[in-house]
């Protein structure tokens, strides 16, 4: 990027173009090292930020690969998740979020991101309407007749099946 | 690994859009407001060729609730 950045700024138009939409590599967006023992998280939805540059003990969460608890210098992967639960366990507590799936880069330098399309946090989901969703999605799992409804219905069932092993879980 | 929905020739934006459809029917009612301003989202992707477009086309969404449920 520093490099990139030189080569273009003899000529002024674009180097006000460069400043605009710098670019940067994935090793230099964390702004400051968190300290030892934590994590930094950001948590991106399309239509809002949940986390932004925050500092974390753990997050759990589960994985097509299996559940996983990311601590601070985990090794660098990318996972992609399922429906499920992330939990954010800081020094104030944890907070549990659903997310309807996505991906989770973890960065060589303790930084996390997690792109989910929707997420909600687990008291605003409401037990009610999973359950009466739920069945409805195992009738049409099981009777629906073209193939994309069946499995999409499939998607649907795993889904609010999570949610209710989570909103169970919670209550213990 | 091969994931069901793929075998029965979903792709993955396909996926996703269903999961996260099937979450936000679930949030409590009083979400459900702000919810609706972000429902709606569609993907058309067409094949350029030799600097020309090719025919649009838009990735469907696969429905599982009639329309005014989603």
């Amino acid at each position: 990027m520093s490099l990139f950045a030189r080569t273009l700024k003899p000529a002024t138009a674009l180097a006000r173009l460069s400043r605009q939409s710098a670019r940067f590599y994935a090793s230099e967006t964390a702004a400051a090292a968190p300290a030892a023992g934590k994590l930094v998280v950001n948590f991106a939805l399309p239509h809002a930020a949940i986390l932004k540059g925050t500092e974390v003990n753990q997050v759990d969460m589960s994985a097509v690969s299996g559940d996983l608890g990311i601590l601070a210098d985990h090794v660098p992967t990318i996972e992609q998740l399922k429906p499920g639960v992330i939990d954010i366990i800081s020094d104030s507590g944890s907070a549990k979020y659903f997310v309807s799936g996505g991906f989770a880069i973890m960065n060589p330098n303790s930084v996390l991101n997690i792109n989910a399309i929707e997420a909600f946090k687990l008291e605003d989901l409401d037990p009610q309407a999973v359950a009466t969703n739920l069945a409805e999605s195992q009738r049409l799992a099981s009777s629906a007749k073209d193939e994309l409804t069946k499995e999409a219905a499939a998607i649907e069932v795993e889904l609010y099946e999570a949610i209710q092993t989570a909103l169970s879980g919670k209550s213990k | 690994m091969t994931f069901a929905w793929r075998a029965a020739g979903m792709n993955y934006l396909q996926y996703s859009s269903i999961a996260a459809r099937a979450l936000r029917r679930v949030a409590k009612q009083e979400l459900q407001a702000e919810i609706a301003k972000r429902q709606g989202v569609a993907v058309k992707y067409a094949k350029w060729d030799s600097g020309k477009a090719g025919v649009s086309a838009a990735i469907p969404d696969v429905e599982t609730r009639p329309k005014a449920d989603n």
